[in-house]
C-alpha cells in the first residue's frame, strides 16, 4: 500500500438513500395520534331525542299547570297517577273556564258574596238558591258534543263523559258543588278532582 | 453505505419533526367544549330552580241530593257514613244516627269540634287526626263494615276547598296505611 497516495473521499450518500434516511426520520418522530376532542355526536343525537320527548311529555301532562295567585291547588296524600282523559273544568278565584277556551264562562263575584249562596241569582235558572250554572251548563253542552264524537272515536262510552276539575284551595264548598251539579246535569258521570301530591296530612 | 452530509442531516432534521395542526385543519371538527360547559351549567341551573311538582286525581261523582247521578248503594248492614263539615267541626252520622261528641255512641252535637279558627282564612281548624281515629272505631265496630269504602261528605257553604280535600285524606286511611273510606261522594247541604 502507499501511504502517499490520496484519502479516498467518503462515498458521498445517493437520493434514494436520503429520501430512505428521511422516511426512517418521520417515523421515529412520527407522535402517537393525540385525542384532544371527544367524538360526542352520537350522544347529541341520544340526548336531542330526549329532550323532545321530555318537551313532548311534559307539554300534555297536568304537570305543567300553571300555578298562580289566582289559581293554587290543595294538596292531598294521595299518590296515584293523574288521570288525563276529560273535559278541563277550571275554578280559580276570580273565574270559572272550560276547556281550552281561555275565555272564562262566569267572572265570579268576590268571595264573601259567593261563600254563601254561590254564584249570583243572574247566572242561575230558578233564582240564587238553584245549583244550576246557565252560562257553564251551555259551555258544557258544546264541549260533550265534542267529547261524545271523541269516545265513540276512541270506543268508550258515549252516553257520558268525564271531567278533570281544577279547583282553587280556597273556593266554597257551594261554589264547588254549584259547579259540580252543573257538570251532573250537562252529562258528565264522572270527575277527576286535580290536587297535589304530597307526603304528610294537611 | 454511505454517508449522509451535514445539509441532508439538517434537512432530514427540519422535514421528520412533528407539526401542529391549524384549526383549520383538524379534520372540519368544531371544537364544542366551551359551548356543552356552558350548557352544563345552564342545565345545572335551570334544574335547581324549577319546581316539579307532581299532580294526582281524587275520583267522585255527582252530587247525589237532587241530581240525576247515581245514588250511594245502602245495604241493610252498611255503616253509610256521612260527614259534616261545619265552623263548629265535624259531625258523623252513621245509619243508627248522629256519633255524639267524642266519637262514643249515638247522640247530639259535633263529633270531633274544630280546635278553633284561622284568623287569616277566618276557616275552622280541624282535628284530622280524630276525625281519622273515630272512622277506624266506626268501621272496626262490626266486620259487615270491613270492606265498606264509601262516604259521604258535606259541608257548610263556606268551607273552602282545601278543607274538604284534607278531609277526605283524613278519612281515606290511617297513619299506619289501614284503607277505611276511600270512595268519596259529596252531598249537597240542606
Amino acid at each position: 500500500m502507499n501511504p502517499t497516495a490520496p484519502a479516498t473521499a467518503p462515498k458521498k450518500a445517493t437520493v434514494a438513500q436520503y429520501k430512505a434516511a428521511l422516511r426512517a426520520a418521520k417515523r421515529r418522530n412520527e407522535a402517537e395520534p393525540e385525542i384532544d376532542f371527544l367524538n360526542i355526536t352520537a350522544m347529541l343525537d341520544m340526548m336531542t331525542i330526549i329532550l323532545v320527548f321530555l318537551l313532548k311529555t311534559m307539554a300534555t301532562s297536568s304537570t305543567s299547570l300553571p300555578q298562580s295567585k289566582d289559581l293554587t291547588l290543595p294538596a292531598s296524600i294521595l299518590q296515584s297517577q293523574p288521570h288525563q282523559e276529560g273535559v278541563a273544568v277550571i275554578v280559580t278565584k276570580s273565574q270559572i273556564l272550560v276547556g281550552d277556551n281561555p275565555n272564562p264562562v262566569v267572572t265570579l263575584p268576590s268571595p264573601e258574596s259567593r261563600a254563601q249562596s254561590g254564584l249570583d241569582a243572574q247566572y242561575k235558572k230558578n233564582g240564587i238558591n238553584d245549583l244550576h250554572i246557565v252560562p257553564l251548563a251551555d259551555a258544557l253542552l258544546n264541549v260533550r258534543e265534542i267529547d261524545k264524537k271523541v269516545r265513540e272515536k276512541k270506543g268508550l262510552d258515549p252516553n257520558t263523559s268525564e271531567a278533570i276539575v281544577i279547583v282553587d284551595e280556597t273556593t266554597p264548598y257551594r261554589l264547588l258543588i254549584e259547579v259540580l251539579y252543573t257538570l251532573g246535569q250537562s252529562s258528565f258521570g264522572k270527575y277527576h278532582l286535580m290536587v297535589l301530591q304530597s307526603k304528610k296530612k294537611g | 453505505m454511505a454517508d449522509l452530509s451535514a445539509s441532508q442531516r439538517s434537512k432530514i432534521r427540519r422535514l421528520s419533526q412533528p407539526h401542529e395542526h391549524t384549526p383549520d385543519e383538524a379534520g372540519g371538527e368544531l371544537n364544542i367544549v366551551p359551548f356543552l360547559d356552558i350548557i352544563m351549567n345552564v342545565l345545572m341551573f335551570v334544574l335547581a330552580t324549577v319546581a316539579v311538582t307532581f299532580t294526582t286525581t281524587i275520583e267522585s261523582t255527582p252530587p247525589s241530593a237532587g241530581g240525576k247521578g247515581p245514588r250511594i248503594v245502602t245495604e241493610s248492614k252498611s255503616l253509610n257514613l256521612t260527614l259534616f263539615i261545619t265552623n263548629d267541626g265535624v259531625s258523623i252520622k252513621a245509619a243508627g244516627g248522629s256519633i255524639a261528641p267524642g266519637c262514643e255512641g249515638i247522640g247530639p252535637g259535633i263529633t270531633v269540634p274544630a280546635r278553633g279558627t284561622d284568623p287569616e282564612t277566618h276557616q275552622p281548624i280541624l282535628d284530622y287526626a280524630a276525625v281519622t281515629t273515630c272512622c277506624k272505631r266506626l268501621k272496626d265496630q262490626s266486620q259487615d263494615f270491613k270492606d265498606e269504602t264509601q262516604i259521604r261528605i258535606t259541608a257548610s257553604n263556606n268551607i273552602a276547598y282545601r278543607k274538604i280535600i284534607e278531609t277526605i285524606d283524613a278519612v281515606r286511611q290511617t297513619e299506619t296505611g289501614e284503607q277505611l273510606f276511600p270512595d268519596v261522594l259529596f252531598a249537597v247541604p240542606r
